[in-house]
């Protein structure tokens, strides 16, 4: 008894020296960044990882064949030279001479061979797999991912140790964004095998390519640190000496961290902004999330009748809720794909020239409404508007649910709170009624939302089904609008509008995120889709 | 001088011997005639920090029902264009307080702000007038403070019903019977109490929905166990003492023993507890609000408020004042008021 | 004693084992998948569920996980962090909330029995009433409000002490954080020792003691407070247990990386194993208190002796 307490006393004492001797690592008068994140990391691991925070700290020990630069755009890391074929099928990537892993060994094409068969390998089950088969249309990857092939059939070729080979089911024509995904990164073969299950758990078991280097982390850690890779290619670059991540999940207290000098950058909720917005350090970013609802047309007959949906759709004042219940600078959404992420061949931004549907109108709202009254032969409806557990989507949900009432006499709405888990599991399924609910961009192209609408994708929770628009997404994926980009991108808004104008889901708003960074802090690089942040340019003056 | 000549010195005087701790009034007491109800009753009268209690805890159940009538708005009922509205009161106003001023400290600096003026030159205001404030959707805070204590209160009386019906009875009979019946008891109440509370409450709001009745029901399911084993210790310590084998002796039942003769030992100590039980039933609603799981929108409780005032806690710090202090409030009424229940339940108190 | 003692852990590893059945038939009536995300299609749900061996009967997945259990395997984490060992992700968190969990035990009890003491020796007086208000306005407040009014005051305006949690400063930056947890300890201890000290200085044994000329401290710690100390004892026991697992209010607060947010993180999406891990972790600290509990009622009250029957079995 009391040797084993000794031994739970001692063992405390061990790791609270090696906690406390482990965080000096980064000495003062370095400059090093300190940055809040507002959930821990999921996973180290490129083709385990799923969420933002992950990519983002992924993408700073590792670098994929591209980067992205200040303005989003794909400009090449890894790949020292890209030769495309004719036809568009056949990437050939040369990989840098000057590219090392954090232990010496050279990065290979292999690494990139590997990481990819990893995300197709289906007993591997990655969740972005679809990024291989679906969106980067890697040749034979649908057969691989089925388990119907081997891996090794999959397009990805090793033809020497730095070249590498991708061949295409059909011409993608925003395959070099797709490069800069971390389900496109190296993943060292041999270390992998070395690392076994324990791989992407700690410092010793990941192995850094890119700008720094991870030096303390635990799994889940509240807070980590990372340091300047001196043996990075570009290292001449990479101003910082380091970073230091603090996990902070209750805004308040972010907030006066940031005040006290803990961090240089913070996320802000809400009403914070009220109290900051004079503040030059105040900045909001394009979070590149569409917020919308989602309504179920297989279940229930009157969320199928268009009418019905296009009052429910005009009923709600979209400036409200980002003026006063959100106040992170969100702007209200009429459309399904969001703006500033996509640009198209003419060089605009796809929002500028596509279709926005009217948004909150209390009067065409009331004649949608009465049509479908009279269609449906109906004056009372009961709605049951499910939503997260998150007290923001709550607000809104609150918010929404009166304007519904107030707006549609003969409307009850219930709110249904659920965890995201379940919340999933049950729009999915079909067993909801109406829903709110999110999606993020993965990809440059507007086809990471429009894809969601054909007919029996998993992401189509309304269950809505049309020809015509599976037309023109089948074509554009890998039919004639796909080899030719201006027709495609014509093709994309007429599907836009499509989905507009049957109104199958109920837009709210695009989420932009508050934030606070220190002055002395300069080139933070925020991006909507994949890296959220990027600190390969930051310095500190 | 002999030994008896000494003894012979000593004058007793009436003041030699007193009996301890005790004052006129209680001397002359007969409790012997009193029943057991009305003699508590008696003795809680008495306790001036009781009554105050009581007292109050009655003017919170009235302002808790006719609170919301007395105001403009519902409890539901949002005002998207006057959110974050500071408190403003007819007539105190002109005081200089409760005018709907509110100080921002805003990383740049302070800042005064008053949410009501719609003309700045002039100074003129609206005509509306949220007492307590509005909260980030516009509702009005005081009807929502006492539409929450409503339910609340609710969950007061289901704690103290579960502790009263379920708990205590559970421990009496186990401590009672010993041997078997007690084992067997105790494996039960140590399986469900090892299960972390927070484990049960939040797997079952998942399982059965968000909801007042699910709340109800996991109170029903962890809220009895620390009562339970109270009344169980209690019930060790008394169960060998004289009183109640003289009671078997007379003949008396077990449940005559155990709810007549025991339990009025020891119901003082029971009922501090029960009022353990109702903040604990409190917070754990409270703490399901926390996390998103309590009673949906737009319904309220007191422990819903506070979540939802916390998240503006830095920014509105009015918003969370109101429910705070009501709650606040109710729970030392209800410890008082225990405490004085204790006293006047407490038999032993007489001896005293 | 040795073999009542014995008896009672053979009882307890049964309990235990009868948890973690009920735990595990609880999740599986939880709705939804840890792999229930938007972008997992319904094939490499399959596919997951067959890794993670989550397609096998409910009675199979028990066995097999209680066998790995035996051999100190614990599973692996499926979406706090993915993949991760669950030994791996407490072996840092774990002392943490033990520490400040005990800190906070250790300053609840000595302040609620000080004001409790107080309450019972002076009742009825001034200095009960304030020994009332103080320990409830402790209780009558949610810990994240107290919480958080700590890290602002002491955090942030006077900056006494870290807002953060930090490992460089385990201790100082321990402090607000088990402040704020032992709220409940001390109001339910202070509140508990007034009551008992009222019973037992209203006893005739007391009464006797007195009379023989004992007064002051010695009669107060010798005679009452020990006669007090076993109910008290009760009813800290499980607050030890709620205390050392952390508390996810606190600890999202001064951003600790203890088990307790862990858990709800656990439950809410569905990380099964850590879940189980954590409720038996509770569990076994639950259960091993108890046991100490019964011990520790023999020591303090000659009256219920171990060897006659279980008193708090």
């Amino acid at each position: 008894m009391r040797n084993s307490a000794m031994k739970l006393v001692a063992l405390v004492l061990c790791l609270t020296l090696a906690l406390t001797v482990g965080s000096f690592a980064a000495a003062e008068g370095e400059k090093v960044l300190k940055v809040h994140i507002e959930t821990e990391v999921q996973s180290l691991d490129p083709q385990v990882a799923t969420d933002g925070t992950s990519f983002e700290v992924i993408a700073d020990f590792t670098d994929g064949l591209y980067q992205m630069d200040a303005a989003g755009a794909s400009v090449p890391a890894m790949a020292a030279e890209t030769t495309v074929s004719d036809d568009g099928l056949t990437y050939t990537f040369k990989i840098r001479d000057d590219a090392f892993w954090s232990n010496g060994d050279p990065v290979t094409a292999d690494d990139f061979v590997y990481g990819w068969q990893r995300a197709c390998d289906p007993a591997f089950a990655s969740e972005y797999a679809f990024m291989i088969y679906d969106i980067a249309l890697i040749k034979n990857s649908v057969a691989v991912n089925k388990g119907e092939m081997p891996l090794d059939e999959l397009g990805v070729k090793a033809l020497d140790e730095k070249t590498l080979q991708v061949q295409l089911e059909s011409p993608v024509s925003y395959f070099y964004s797709l490069l800069y995904f971390p389900t496109f990164y190296p993943v060292n073969r041999a270390f992998v095998a070395a690392c076994g299950d324990t791989y992407a758990t700690s410092p010793e078991t990941v192995l850094s390519n890119g700008a720094f280097i991870l030096t303390d982390y635990e799994p889940a850690a509240a807070s980590f640190t990372l340091t300047k890779n001196p043996n990075y290619y570009d290292a001449a670059r990479v101003k910082l000496d380091g970073l230091t991540y603090q996990v902070i999940k209750d805004s308040q207290t972010a907030l006066l961290s940031y005040q006290n000098g803990d961090l240089d950058t913070v996320a802000l909720s809400g009403d914070q902004v009220e109290l900051v917005q004079d503040d030059p350090e105040f900045s909001t970013v394009n979070a590149g999330y569409l917020w919308y609802i989602t309504v179920n047309q297989i279940k229930y007959p009157e969320l199928a009748n268009v009418n019905f949906r296009k009052a429910l759709a005009a009923a709600y004042d979209r400036d409200a809720i980002c003026n006063s219940i959100i106040k992170d600078g969100s702007a209200p959404a009429t459309f399904a794909v969001p703006a500033n992420f996509a640009t198209g061949p003419d060089g605009k931004d796809f929002r500028e020239t596509a279709y926005t549907f009217e948004g909150f109108d209390k009067a065409s709202a009331a004649t949608f409404y009465a049509a479908a009254c009279e269609e449906l032969g109906q004056k009372e409806f009961n709605l049951t508007l499910l939503v997260e557990d998150d007290a923001t989507a709550q607000n809104i949900a609150a918010f929404i649910q009166q304007e519904w009432q107030n707006t549609l006499p003969g409307v009850t709405v219930e709110l249904k709170v659920e965890t995201k888990k379940q919340r999933v599991q049950d729009i999915q399924n079909g067993d909801y009624n109406v829903c709110l609910t999110r999606w993020g961009p993965d990809y440059a192209d507007p086809m990471t939302y429009l894809n969601m609408w054909i007919t029996n994708n998993s992401n189509n929770y309304g269950f809505w089904s049309n020809e015509e628009y599976d037309a023109i997404i089948k074509s554009a994926i890998s039919g004639e609008l796909a080899l030719d980009p201006v027709a495609r991108w014509q093709g994309l808004k007429d599907a836009e509008k499509i989905v507009m104008d049957n109104m199958v889901i109920l837009p709210v708003y695009q989420k932009n995120n508050a934030m606070m960074t220190k002055s002395t802090v300069k080139g933070i690089e925020s991006h909507p889709m994949a890296l959220n942040r990027v600190y390969k340019n930051t310095t500190i003056e | 001088m002999t030994d008896k000549e000494q003894i012979a010195e000593i004058i007793f005087r009436p003041d030699d011997f007193l009996l301890k701790g005790a004052d006129e009034t209680k001397l002359d007491m007969n409790f012997a005639s009193q029943r057991f109800w009305k003699d508590a009753y008696m003795r809680f009268r008495k306790n001036k920090g009781a009554v105050f209690s009581l007292i109050m805890i009655l003017l919170v159940v009235l302002l808790a029902i006719f609170g919301p009538l007395v105001s403009n708005y519902t409890y539901q009922e949002q005002n998207i264009a006057e959110t974050n509205m500071a408190p403003r009161i007819p007539l105190l106003e002109d005081l200089g307080i409760f005018n709907g001023d509110e100080t921002l400290r805003t990383s740049t600096g302070s800042k005064l702000k008053n949410a009501y003026v719609i003309n700045k030159e002039t100074g003129e205001k609206k005509d509306t007038y949220y007492w307590l404030g509005s909260d980030a959707l516009g509702r009005d805070i005081w009807t929502r403070t006492w539409t929450g204590t409503r339910i609340s209160l609710y969950i007061a009386i289901v704690a103290v019903l579960i502790d009263m019906l379920i708990g205590m009875s559970y421990g009496l009979i186990s401590g009672y019977f010993g041997g078997k019946v007690d084992s067997v008891m105790q494996r039960f109440a140590e399986i469900v109490n090892s299960i972390p509370t927070l484990v049960i409450v939040t797997l079952l709001m998942l399982i059965l929905k968000p909801g007042l009745m699910t709340i109800t029901i996991a109170l029903m399911i962890t809220g009895w166990i620390g009562m339970s084993r109270i009344a169980r210790a209690q019930m060790l310590k008394l169960k060998e003492q004289e009183f109640v084998l003289a009671s078997h002796t007379l003949g008396a039942s077990n449940w005559r023993v155990i709810f007549s003769e025991i339990l009025p030992n020891i119901i003082g100590q029971l009922i501090t507890n029960t009022m353990f039980s109702i903040p604990n039933a409190i917070f754990t609603e409270a703490f399901l609000s926390f996390v998103g799981l309590g009673i949906p929108e737009p319904m309220c409780s007191l422990g819903s408020l506070i979540s939802y005032a916390f998240k503006s806690f830095t920014t509105h710090p009015f918003q969370i004042v109101p429910p705070v202090i009501v709650l606040a409030l109710l729970m030392l009424c209800f410890n008082m008021l225990a405490d004085g229940l204790r006293d006047a339940f407490d038999p032993k108190m007489k001896e005293m | 004693m040795r073999r009542y003692i014995g008896k009672r852990l053979l009882i307890s590893v049964g309990t235990l084992f009868v948890v973690i059945l009920l735990l595990f038939t609880l999740l599986q009536y939880m709705p939804g998948s840890p792999f229930n995300d938007e972008k997992l299609t319904d094939d490499q749900r399959a596919v997951l569920y067959e890794k993670y061996g989550l397609d096998q009967p409910i009675v199979v997945q028990f066995f097999k996980y209680v066998y790995n259990m035996l051999r100190g395997d614990f599973g692996v984490s499926y979406t706090i962090s993915k993949n991760t060992p669950i030994s791996q992700l407490l072996q840092t968190r774990l002392p943490i909330s033990l520490r400040i969990g005990g800190q906070a035990v250790l300053l609840g009890a000595v302040i609620g029995l000080i004001l409790g003491i107080i309450a019972a020796i002076w009742h009825g007086t001034f200095w009960d009433t304030l020994s009332t208000i103080i320990s409830v306005i402790g209780v009558s407040v949610p810990s994240y409000v107290f919480a958080l009014g700590l890290a602002y005051v002491f955090g942030y305006e006077l900056r006494w002490l870290p807002l953060l949690y930090s490992n460089d400063l385990p201790f100082e930056s321990s402090v607000l954080p088990s402040i704020a947890l032992c709220m409940f300890t001390i109001a339910s201890i202070a509140r508990f020792t007034r009551s008992e000290m009222l019973e037992v200085l209203g006893s005739d044994y007391i009464l006797l003691a007195e009379s023989k000329g004992v007064y002051g401290p010695r009669l107060i710690v010798r005679h009452v407070l020990r006669n007090a100390l076993i109910p008290i004892v009760t009813v800290l026991a499980p607050l030890i247990v709620g205390l050392m697992t952390g508390s996810l209010v606190v600890e999202k607060i001064f951003s600790i990386p203890g088990i307790g947010s862990l858990l709800v993180t656990a439950i809410q999406s569905n990380d099964y194993n850590v879940v189980i891990v954590l409720s038996f972790i509770y569990s076994a600290m639950y259960i091993g208190i108890m046991l100490v509990v019964d011990i520790l009622y023999g020591v303090i009250d000659p009256r219920i002796r171990l060897s006659k029957e279980a008193p708090h079995d």
